[in-house]
């Protein structure tokens, strides 16, 4: 697994953008939870960096497509593909993730 | 359940965006500098790179032109990680996909950016053709080149990339065909990258004046499948009247080099192109292709075969701009990607209010072979005048499983059938490519690219 960022370095609701095995990907703190997940929209391919989020899912900043961050599902149009998650782990302080 | 409030969050909130950081997109003064020191060249090329480098400094503080990169994510980019290369020449032999499939009338090779190996035959000379390291042909011939060397097709202020290259390039080859003089045999480049890390900017600068004939065959190549590259390239293509060029590159750099090529030809009347590119290399390839047809009746014919696996992503942005009346162009484009590959091709034919009775085509065909991949196909007409014809048009499919189904059904194993399907998609733009040697490796390679023993021939 690989080290993306110190625990601390999120307040709730923040976010960062990392690469996970040279993928370009966001982890985001919601509450005390952390989630990894593809920086990449799978509807038209572009970064979801910005995107607002809204319970436990992110809006695409262009076509308001919704994605779970737990799972990844798409949760409304356009877009109907998943977007890939990784595994995270909590440990020594830092947040981990890997290829799911 | 993880059970959270709602949050909403709008965006530029604080948040890290997917702007670009300078250190990792590009080369500083400090680079620029030391690199200067490895050059010994005339003032009016140094003082063309300052140039060029100033400008390089000031387009990279501007985002890239959105039409052309929003799809192409560059975020994994790393500039820092590479530089030109100043040691000793690597003199290796380099495996190559078509220096000795058939007979040339010469070979050139670069590796690293350095030129390590040059052949011709005796006639191109006698012929008054100069053919070799564009260096050393443009110092030695700067009144007849310096004209042509970025100031026709591609430009240094196209954007950052073209600037980029302007202030450093490295090498390349020239071929320049004097006024009605043939010549008869393909001509050879190879470009290769043989270190770790290293950053080559070769220049392709073919001149062919009023009347000549010629073909020149282009490879990329890395020594092993373990370094990784960076080419900021640029090829300029300049067919005078009545002029016939072939040309044909064929980009297979190992899948940790990155390419960023600026590519350009300018046809004036009467003249004809026939222009080849191959994507089968790269992690990430984006080429910046524009044909200009700048003559009454210039015709182009561009062909391209691309092959992207694994993770690659390959990137074309191709113009056709017709400039005067009774061009032609026609461009095809036929794309394969299996895993978890990317494809990007956004297409434009481009008419100008005078370029009447221009006759404009293109067409780019995808062939999934897996879930994962990804093809963007866009297809675009910019028209300013009011009897032309231009079409143009997009597929993207899945292979059909009937047909596998069909196939096995006759003792046809799945793996051949795939292959027969994949020959049969690339066929037609195959049967465009003019040079036969190039029909017979690209066959040969897309059985590799699939996992298929490749055939002896």
């Amino acid at each position: 697994m690989e080290r993306v960022i110190g625990i601390d370095e999120l307040q709730p609701g923040e976010r960062r953008s990392v690469f996970v095995d040279d993928i370009p990907a966001l982890v985001i703190r919601i509450e005390s939870a952390y989630f990894v997940i593809e920086d990449v929209c799978s509807h038209d391919g572009q970064a979801l960096t910005d995107g607002p989020l809204q319970d436990c899912s992110i809006i695409c900043p262009r076509h308001s497509a919704r994605f779970d961050l737990k799972t990844g599902k798409a949760l409304c149009m356009p877009a109907t593909e998943p977007i890939r998650v990784f595994k995270v782990e909590i440990r020594d302080g830092a947040v981990w993730a890997a290829m799911p | 359940m993880l059970s959270v409030p709602v949050q909403f969050q709008g965006p530029n909130q604080n948040m890290p965006t997917a702007t670009l950081d300078t250190r990792r997109i590009g080369f500083d003064s400090a680079s620029f500098e030391a690199f200067l020191k490895t050059r010994q060249e005339a003032a009016w090329m140094t003082n063309a790179r300052r140039s060029a480098f100033e400008l390089y400094q000031g387009l990279l503080q501007e985002d890239l032109n959105p039409e052309e990169f929003k799809r192409v994510d560059l975020r994994v980019f790393n500039a820092g990680k590479f530089r030109p290369d100043a040691g000793e020449a690597d003199q290796t032999t380099m495996a190559t996909l078509l220096s000795d499939k058939t007979e040339y009338g010469g070979h050139i090779t670069h590796v690293n950016g350095q030129v390590t190996h040059f052949d011709a035959v005796d006639a191109l000379k006698a012929q008054g053709v100069l053919f070799g390291d564009l260096p050393t042909l443009l110092a030695s011939h700067r009144e007849l080149l310096e004209p042509y060397f970025m100031k026709q097709a591609v430009r240094p202020a196209s954007d950052r990339f073209s600037a980029w290259h302007a202030a450093f390039w490295t090498g390349g080859t020239l071929l320049y065909v004097p006024r009605n003089v043939e010549v008869a045999l393909p001509l050879h480049s190879l470009i290769a990258h043989s270190r770790d890390g290293v950053a080559d900017f070769s220049h392709t600068l073919i001149i062919l004046d009023d009347g000549a004939r010629a073909t020149l065959l282009e490879e990329t190549t890395s020594a092993t499948e373990e370094i990784a590259g960076l080419h900021v390239g640029c090829v300029e293509l300049i067919v005078g009247r009545n002029a016939n060029l072939r040309y044909v590159q064929l980009q297979n750099w190992n899948q940790k080099s990155w390419h960023f090529a600026h590519q350009a030809g300018v046809v004036a009347s009467n003249a004809s192109l026939q222009w080849t590119v191959v994507g089968l290399g790269s992690r990430l390839a984006h080429i910046h292709q524009d044909i200009i047809l700048n003559g009454r009746a210039a015709t182009a014919e561009v062909n391209g075969v691309t092959f992207a696996s694994d993770r690659q992503k390959i990137s074309y942005y191709t113009l056709q701009h017709h400039k005067a009346q009774g061009t032609h162009s026609d461009l095809l484009y036929k794309e394969v990607l299996r895993d978890e590959a990317r494809v990007i091709w956004r297409g434009m034919i481009k008419v100008d209010p005078a370029a009447q009775q221009t006759d404009g085509y293109q067409r780019s065909d995808a062939l999934m072979l897996s879930d994962e991949a990804r093809c963007d196909s866009i297809p675009g007409l910019e028209i300013e005048a009011d009897d032309v014809r231009c079409t143009h048009g997009a597929t993207t499919g899945r292979v059909d499983q009937e047909q596998i189904f069909y196939c096995m059904s006759r003792g046809i194993s799945r793996k051949e059938a795939m292959h027969m399907i994949v020959e049969g998609f690339f066929q037609k733009v195959y049967d465009r490519i003019p040079v036969e040697v190039v029909r017979e490796t690209l066959s040969r390679t897309v059985q590799s690219k699939l996992g298929i023993e490749a055939v002896t021939v």
